[in-house]
């Protein structure tokens, strides 16, 4: 009897179908690896590969370490301790991630510069004039300091999330052994939420090894900037191709030390046993130390840049064309809206293929999805719309059956920059759904179906409404990163079509960073929302 | 013969050895069966098998004389018509007692899913708790809403995965009762696994006692022990439990 | 979910099938090259300018003509390898770039076609014409020195190459090499110094700078208010913007810097264009040819000047007030297309002296 038999059914199909989808546009840059060299690749590896491999290692290095230490700590205050302003923080605390990091990078610039508003009223109001060296943010610690503030919600939400519903036996153990707050944190609290660190924690690597734009401002070199330099100064895509095939090959590399790290450990847990961990009510000094430093955290990473962009998009008012701006915010959402709906599908469509058929492959095969974050997103969008460009020519004979005229209908359509979005944004979605699926194991499905329920029904009533959690901040994940998105919007959109992220980009390319001020704000306005609801949603979870 | 098990055997994928070896045995209508063994014996694996939700490498099963499963044949689990307890019960979190008794009964008018909700509520005693959800509720009204979950749509036989083994002791000993009349007045076919040779024999007309995933014993308790049913009193438990300690 | 299902099954037909033929293109070039394409008289432009005037020229050339204009807008690089993909089906009809060095990339790989006409040759100057008319020059703008009215006296200006002197030893700011203007400066070096003399001045630049490159133009500009550098080699176009931003701390950083037009003596200062050419396989040539002729024509040239602080091609058009305030100067006197020629020497040159 065939053992797979029995699995071979809808969800098998359509698992394998979605992730040749997601797998063939990258196909074209895996191959490149093992294109012949040419003639510059000497000069890059010499002058290029090593030196910026190392810049980038350090960003790297320190970002997932400020990253880790910031959103643990504050995961750990918020799941553990009540004080001032906490239920608030709860969720402001993810709000840093609705600012796009290179106009974080902009905006910081524009504060602490020689015009910007700290050395001029220093200079204007009390005639001092500091050593603008101080001020400087324009290197790689500076670069660290971007993406720490920025991308630290990451491992805060993830790991806050599971220290509130996975911990609290843990804990409470601890503290009945007599263990104060310092130990529970270090002796229990650490290891126990590794899995979620490392988690969010290569998350934000992705992010950082894949960022362009403010290691360009800053003017850092790093793996990125290698690549771009090969492709528009030397001209040369087959070898900077080949440079992002090497950056998959770390990223791959880095996968698998995650692996590893996890130890292939899986918390699954039967719901009826959880128990939310009680709150400690902090007092006196200790409640006033919580509270400032979540305060400090929320104010640097959100409250800061937002009040500068306010003052810009006052001081450039009139001056930037106003009547569009309706279009591009709709456009923004209804793209992003769309794709995050798909990714989210095609997630649980995988997550559930890859939960109930016991196979190595099965397991495997949807991790390898996360490729598609591992590359520059300008590099992807080269491999999507040669594959695109392919389909419109198989298809030329049905276009002309349907007459209609033009070659090219599907690679001029946002069908195109939809499917680069999922490509793109797959791992995100899918790393929440998988999280989720984990968490609610199999048990509750068996019961579903030994009481008559088939796949579908069991699917729709039992795994979907028990999985709410993870398919809301799934799709706000990604949601907020679409509308943040750059490079595949810029190239990938169909004609006459502008976002929000395209119009700030325009600006803040050509050092207009205050006219890019608007289209920022709006940015930060919608993600924020998103944010919300996506709190509110969950608070309301019986 | 109501249910008729041959030459069952199941080999975990990601290992060589057999988990179940070769089992067969045959159950009779209202019947209630156990297969006890130590934990790792196999015997949970052979319920998973029956249930549709594991798949084994050979053997075959017949159910009130519909073939259920042989080596051409796989019914899903959704249409065995088997219900199932679980060792933790999975009542659904996100629904209330009675909808999750609702969920088994999706082919009736919903005059009938009303009644049969009445029905299987009183039968295990816990009318009145048709809105609670399943963390306002304790372990052992969690059991029985699971037990009344998987009797409402009458199934053909019923399964139990360690029935007790999330309950207090006393709690058990006043379930363990209670289990059988609801079994029998419903007149239920049943299998149950446990590792615990107690309830074996105070539930189970016969046992099936499992090693190593092959059969070692079948017998009504009091074969197994030279005791009947009835002189089965509290002194052998101790006797026994030292036998067959897990 | 059925729907999504089949939503689905139809996207993998259509990937599968792809990937069947993706091999062959040759024979499928064909069954495109029907040429039986309506012409619906819109002009598709891909561009890497991102400025606002743009958008309202093409608006106004919209009004007087009734050919509609549609934009993509992206990366020179990520554009032309775009049309290059799209091969003989492109939608495009015109590629626009901030820079002689991507157009020139654009004919070298063939995706240009020559475009011209009396109007155009009398609007635009033959040395910001392609030879082969393949592309045309639409505005322009000078790399030059901007210095501190406090310390330097413009007497002390000459030469780009007199800043790598010992006497500019950290007082020298620049961008970093990821600039395209620092390339072309660098190509226009290579033209007409050769490799040699060009790396020696890349690597005396490099000797002086007064911190590693970091920022943009604008920041060079503002380094020097700081007291970081005492000269900054920066785009005319940006100083414009600095002159008339909207923070007027910027507004006093420009003022109390000077603009110095270098090598007037000898070769001349450093100049590079937007420019335009008509794509290969263009739908729409006519139409094409008629927006470049707008573009370089004296209204529209006009608006780029003011409101743009670029210099016009135009010959018939002044430059804005601000920059005619700054006098006249002397071009460098070389064919615009070497910039895109040398352009990867030069990322080399910089490489190899650690310009970052």
């Amino acid at each position: 009897m065939n053992r797979y038999l029995a699995n071979v059914n809808g969800w098998t199909i359509g698992a394998i179908l979605i992730i040749i989808l997601l797998f063939v546009p990258n196909v074209s840059i895996v191959t490149g690896i093992f294109s012949p060299a040419s003639e510059n690749w000497a000069h890059i590896k010499e002058y290029m590969l090593l030196k910026y491999i190392k810049s980038s290692l350090t960003l790297v290095f320190f970002t997932a370490l400020f990253t880790g230490a910031i959103g643990l700590s504050l995961a750990w205050l918020i799941a553990q301790y009540d004080f001032p302003l906490r239920n608030f923080m709860k969720w402001a605390l993810i709000l840093p991630l609705s600012i796009p990091p290179f106009i974080g990078a902009y905006t910081y610039h524009g504060i602490v510069n020689y015009t910007g508003v700290i050395q001029k009223t220093l200079r204007n109001q009390f005639d001092i004039t500091p050593n603008p060296a101080f001020f400087d943010i324009m290197n790689v610690p500076g670069a660290i300091f971007i993406y720490t503030i920025f991308l630290y919600p990451y491992v805060y939400m993830i790991t806050r999330i599971f220290l509130s519903h996975q911990s609290a036996s843990l804990i409470e153990s601890a503290r009945t052994l007599g263990k104060g707050p310092w130990e529970i944190f270090s002796k229990v609290v650490i290891p126990i939420s590794r899995v979620s660190i490392i988690g969010g924690v290569s998350l934000v690597v992705l992010e950082v090894l894949n960022d362009y734009g403010v290691v360009k401002y800053f003017g850092i070199q790093t793996f990125s900037t290698a690549i771009f330099q090969t492709w528009f100064g030397l001209g040369d895509l087959d070898s900077s191709i080949k440079l992002a095939a090497s950056l998959m090959g770390i990223v791959i590399f880095i996968l698998i030390i995650e692996r590893l790290l996890r130890g292939g450990k899986q918390y699954s847990y039967s719901t009826t046993k959880v128990r939310p961990l009680p709150l400690v009510k902090l007092k006196g000094k200790s409640a006033v130390f919580a509270t400032i430093y979540t305060l400090i955290i929320f104010s640097v990473a959100f409250l800061i840049p937002v009040i500068q962009l306010i003052d810009w998009v006052i001081l450039t008012f009139g001056k930037v064309p106003m009547e569009e701006v309706l279009t591009y915010t709709k456009n923004s959402v209804t793209v992003a809206v769309i794709s995050a709906t798909l990714i989210i599908v095609f997630s649980l469509i995988v997550g559930n293929f890859s939960r109930i058929v016991h196979h190595k492959l099965a397991k495997l095969l949807p991790k390898l999805t996360i490729l598609g974050y591992s590359i520059p997103g300008a590099v992807i969008a080269v491999a999507v719309v040669t594959t695109f460009i392919a389909l419109d020519r198989n298809f030329a004979p049905i276009y002309q059956f349907f007459g209609v005229e033009s070659a090219l209908v599907l690679s001029v359509s946002l069908f195109m920059l939809i499917s680069a979005y999922v490509i793109r944004f797959f791992a995100i979605g899918y790393n929440s759904i998988e999280s989720g699926f984990d968490k609610i194991g199999t048990d509750f499905r068996d019961a579903s179906r030994m009481l008559g329920a088939n796949s579908m029904r069991t699917f729709f009533k039992i795994d979907v409404p028990m999985m709410k959690g993870a398919i809301i901040s799934g799709f706000v994940l990604v949601f907020v990163d679409i509308l943040k998105e750059i490079p595949l919007t810029l190239i990938l959109r169909p004609f006459n079509y502008d976002t929000l992220a395209t119009k700030a980009f325009q600006y803040a390319s050509d050092e207009k960073i205050m006219e890019a001020s608007q289209a920022s704000l709006l940015i930060v306005g919608v993600s924020a929302i998103a944010i919300i609801v996506f709190h509110k949603l969950l608070r309301e979870e019986p | 013969m109501f249910i008729d098990i041959q030459n069952l055997s199941f080999t975990y994928s990601n290992s060589s050895m057999k988990a179940i070896n070769d089992i067969s045995f045959t159950v009779e209508k209202g019947e209630v069966i156990s297969i006890l063994g130590r934990s790792g014996s196999g015997k949970s694996t052979i319920l998973r098998i029956i249930a549709g939700l594991e798949m084994p490498n050979g053997g075959s099963f017949i159910l009130n004389g519909k073939k259920i499963m042989d080596t051409r044949t796989f019914i899903q689990p959704e249409k065995r018509g088997i219900g199932m307890v679980f060792q933790d019960y999975a009542l659904f979190p996100h629904m209330n007692v009675e909808e999750n008794i609702l969920f088994g009964l999706s082919k009736m008018s919903r005059n009938d899913k009303k009644k049969r909700t009445n029905e299987v509520l009183e039968l295990v005693e816990l009318e009145g708790f048709e809105k609670r959800y399943p963390h306002q509720l304790s372990g052992g009204q969690q059991q029985r809403v699971a037990l009344a979950r998987a009797i409402a749509p009458e199934p053909d036989l019923i399964l139990l995965d360690e029935p007790f083994s999330n309950l207090d002791t006393d709690l058990q000993v006043k379930i363990r009762g209670d289990l059988r009349r609801i079994l029998k007045k419903a007149n239920t076919t049943a299998i149950f696994v446990t590792h615990n040779v107690n309830d074996a024999h105070a539930l189970a007309d016969r046992i099936v006692k499992i090693k190593d995933g092959k059969i070692e014993k079948i017998g009504r308790p009091c074969d197994l022990l030279g005791l009947s049913t009835s002189e089965l009193p509290s002194t052998v438990e101790k006797a026994s439990e030292e036998l067959l300690t897990v | 979910m059925k729907k999504s299902l089949i939503f689905l099954l139809v996207t993998m037909m259509l990937v599968l099938s792809a990937c069947g033929s993706a091999g062959n293109t040759s024979s499928t070039n064909e069954a495109t090259k029907t040429g039986s394409e309506v012409d619906s008289g819109e002009v598709n432009l891909y561009t890497s300018r991102h400025y606002d005037v743009d958008n309202e020229l093409y608006k106004k050339f919209e009004e007087e003509t009734g050919i509609k204009v549609n934009v993509i807008k992206g990366e020179a690089d990520e554009l032309i390898e775009r049309i290059k993909r799209e091969g003989t089906a492109t939608k495009a009809d015109i590629l626009l770039t901030a820079d002689v060095g991507r157009l020139y990339r654009a004919k070298e790989d063939g995706l240009l076609q020559a475009a011209s006409s009396d109007t155009l040759s009398k609007q635009v100057p033959s040395n910001y014409r392609d030879n082969d008319d393949m592309w045309v020059g639409l505005t322009k703008r000078a790399r030059v020195l901007v210095y501190n009215k406090d310390k330097v006296k413009p007497e002390e200006l000459s030469t780009y190459e007199a800043l790598t002197d010992d006497e500019w030893k950290g007082r020298v700011l620049v961008r970093s090499s990821e600039s395209v203007y620092n390339q072309s400066l660098l190509a226009s070096f290579i033209e007409i110094n050769g490799e040699e003399k060009a790396k020696e001045w890349a690597q005396g630049i490099v000797n002086n700078f007064a911190r590693n490159p970091e920022g943009g133009d604008r920041d060079q500009a503002k380094a020097i208010a700081a007291g970081i550098g005492d000269v900054a080699i920066m785009n005319t176009y940006y100083f414009g913007q600095m002159l008339n931003s909207q923070e007027p701390e910027e507004v006093k950083v420009a003022e109390n810097l000077g603009v110095f037009f270098p090598n007037q003596e000898t070769t001349g200062a450093h100049v590079n264009i937007s420019g335009a050419g008509v794509v290969k396989g263009s739908k729409n040539a006519d139409n094409a040819l008629k927006l470049l002729e707008f573009l370089t024509g004296e209204e529209a040239q006009a608006e780029f000047a003011s409101a743009n602080y670029e210099y016009p091609v135009n010959n018939n058009v002044e430059p804005s007030e601000l920059l005619k305030s700054w006098g006249e100067f002397k071009e460098q006197d070389i064919p615009l297309s070497t910039l895109g020629e040398n352009n990867a020497k030069a990322i080399m040159i910089f490489n190899e002296v650690g310009w970052k």
